[in-house]
């Protein structure tokens, strides 16, 4: 019989829905510990999930199903979890297409990525002007603002957002991170991110450095 | 008959439904339909030669169509349509479509698989960032090409030294001086009346775009703009407004439809599929004279995978046989300029095309995504296979078995693909001609491809 964290890893990977949130329930039946459900169950599927799609063995609707069947979990295992101890949770993530633009597909795959990961994600959605990712950023105290631009002339945009966070005395305060169809790694250095991901799966090894870094200057 | 009012109406009154319901109902239908019609991508057939596979991808297109719609994102509400309206449009959709003026008019008309008569070349850096003393001269490379039937932009890095952001007065002006330079450059090739397909690639608003579409510009009768769907299967008003402005005036318009294989659609035969029914949106949304496809990778950022070439040949063949749309593709290729792997590229992505009935949008290299990668020798590389493949009466037997040869010379080498070299390293700009290095370049991998069967001496 297979070990109650190795039926989670698989039904995550298969994307079953019933079945993990029926797993999650047994996880609190038998009092294992949620976060350990989560870390080594839900999230290791889920880390699963990401390669496949990233070697397209998966493609986005499966990456939903399983994202899905996740999050359903996280309903039942929410009112036990408590308060995170240091390291359960990676951090607050700020993210968004930038103004002008209304393409969100790569920014969606991103945030499903980054939200198995473990990070709080805010979806601003598409087309955000940058005085709104600064202001959803301060008002969540947030770790990290990732921006996504498909088009040229938005990705104009980019070094705004660096800038107005450095003329308001608080650029220090968050990592940034581009991506996106249009962006190069040169382009995201010149507009003075602190990252680029050349798709979901950089995205979030991204973040996840970033978070390191910050943790490390304890800079927050 | 639908009239294009009744369908914004649609879009204002509708079923609503929420976007990302919308977007997973793209993926659930298409696996359907894959099913229904047991439409099976096989790797050994990039260019499939099985004409009842190809009715099942239209039929399987038009009812995933028909359920599903077309999502309105301003309004959050589905514009459905009956299987008459359809083809009502279907029916009644341009048969040809005039570019150019004087002795530049060139006319598009259908193709058929395996036609004899060369593919309509539309050449274009495809919006390639460039440095904006150098824009002129890399526009100008597309338009003097022999074979070029229309040009279209580049995009300038700034205009007057200004960065050009979408939304602000400062892209009205980039709008009106991109479609200055283009005529600038129509002159400078020496083909002043040449037909610019699409006028206006560096301006997101309409307004900016509407702006800048005038006769004073240098815009001419028979000049176009592109409309471009949002992926997969949407639409919003700001390019909606263009339709109405093109009704009005006498441009054209084309629709622009990219699905990404592994996005929202899935895998090969459903995105297929989705590919399928963008054309339908572009005939009723956008009333799109003809259409313009860019399926890409969703990881490549590219169209010469063995997957997208099927993808390309099989939708292509779908609308060939079952309507008669103007249809084309712009190849996207991940190597970049003066390389043997973008020649290889280009050659396997218009093999595809070409036998399966498409017109050429010529083209996009280095993903589209690196700065001044670009130059109109990739343009020439492009037209001449397919004017080659079309008079060589090419059938779509022996075109696979050369692109299965082709893409074991660069399939493998896609993930690190070499962007290739800057537009000012592989063209002279003083004469705006190709080096000799990138010219022997060419000639050394020609040899290699006459060597599968493509008789150069035809172009």
């Amino acid at each position: 019989m297979m070990k109650l964290i190795d039926e989670i890893v698989a039904a995550t990977v298969e994307g079953d829905e019933d079945r993990c949130v029926a797993l999650a329930q047994q996880v609190l039946d038998q009092g294992m510990a949620p976060y350990k459900a989560i870390q080594e169950g839900f999230s290791q599927g889920m880390l699963i999930v990401g390669e496949k799609f990233t070697k397209m063995e998966y493609y986005l609707p499966e990456l939903m199903l399983c994202a899905d069947a996740m999050k359903a979990a996280m309903e039942v295992l929410k009112p036990q979890l408590g308060e995170p101890q240091s390291g359960e949770i990676q951090g607050t993530i700020v993210l968004g297409t930038i103004q002008g633009d209304v393409h969100d597909l790569g920014k969606n795959i991103v945030k499903i990525m980054l939200q198995s990961a473990g990070f709080t994600v805010h979806d601003l959605g598409c087309d955000v002007p940058i005085r709104q990712f600064v202001g959803k950023a301060e008002e969540l105290n947030a770790d990290i603002i990732a921006v996504s631009a498909i088009l040229t002339t938005t990705m104009a945009y980019m070094p705004d957002l660096t800038d107005l966070l450095s003329e308001l005395g608080i650029r220090d305060k968050f990592r940034i991170m581009f991506g996106g169809a249009s962006v190069t790694p040169e382009f995201a250095d010149e507009a003075g991110a602190d990252g680029y991901g050349k798709d979901a799966a950089e995205a979030v090894e991204l973040a996840k450095r970033l978070m390191r870094e910050k943790t490390q200057r304890g800079a927050k | 008959m639908i009239d294009f009012w009744e369908v914004v109406r649609r879009s204002e009154k509708g079923p609503f439904v929420k976007e990302d319901e919308f977007d997973r109902r793209v993926g659930r239908l298409a696996r359907q339909f894959v099913e229904k019609y047991a439409i099976r991508y096989d790797p050994e057939q990039v260019i499939p030669a099985d004409d009842d596979l190809a009715d099942r991808v239209y039929q399987a297109g038009l009812e995933l169509f028909l359920e599903l719609g077309i999502y309105c994102k301003d309004t959050g509400r589905l514009m459905k349509f009956n299987r008459d309206e359809v083809e009502w449009a279907l029916k009644h959709a341009p048969t040809a479509v005039t570019y150019g003026q004087g002795q530049d008019v060139r006319v598009m008309t259908r193709r058929k698989i395996e036609d004899s008569k060369p593919p309509f070349c539309l050449n274009t850096p495809v919006g390639c960032t460039v440095a904006e003393e150098r824009f002129v001269a890399m526009v100008q490379s597309y338009a003097q090409e022999p074979l070029s039937d229309t040009f279209s932009s580049a995009f300038s890095q700034t205009v007057q030294g200004r960065p050009i952001k979408s939304g602000t007065p400062q892209e009205v002006e980039a709008a009106i001086w991109n479609v200055v330079k283009l005529r600038e450059a129509a002159r400078a090739a020496g083909r002043p009346q040449i037909g610019i397909h699409n006028l206006v690639s560096n301006a997101e608003r309409t307004d900016a775009t509407l702006a800048a579409v005038q006769a004073e510009f240098g815009a001419q009768p028979n000049d176009g703009l592109a409309i471009a769907a949002i992926a997969e299967m949407k639409v919003d008003y700001e390019r909606m407004k263009k339709t109405v402005f093109l009704r009005h005036s006498p441009y054209s318009k084309y629709g622009l439809y990219g699905p990404l294989m592994g996005g929202y659609a899935g895998g090969p035969e459903s995105t297929a599929i989705v590919h399928v029914a963008h054309h339908f949106l572009g005939l009723l949304a956008f009333e799109a004279q003809w259409h313009d496809g860019f399926p890409l990778h969703l990881m490549q950022g590219c169209n010469s995978t063995r997957d997208l070439l099927w993808l390309i040949s099989i939708t292509a063949q779908a609308l060939s046989r079952n309507t008669h749309l103007l249809i084309g593709v712009s190849p996207f290729t991940a190597a970049g300029p003066s390389t043997e792997m973008v020649v290889y590229e280009i050659a396997a992505i218009v093999l595809a095309a070409t036998v399966s009935g498409l017109h050429l949008n010529l083209v996009a290299v280095a993903r589209n995504k690196h700065p001044e990668r670009s130059s109109g020798m990739e343009a020439r590389i492009g037209a001449e296979t397919g004017y080659l493949v079309a008079r060589q009466g090419i059938k779509r037997e022996q075109a696979n078995e050369m692109v299965i040869k082709i893409l074991a010379k660069y399939e493998t080498q896609i993930n690190d693909a070499p962007i290739g070299k800057r537009f000012d390293e592989c063209y002279d700009l003083k004469t705006v001609q190709p080096t000799q290095e990138y010219l022997d370049l060419y000639e050394r991998c020609k040899e290699k491809l006459s060597g599968l069967g493509l008789d150069y001496s035809l172009v």
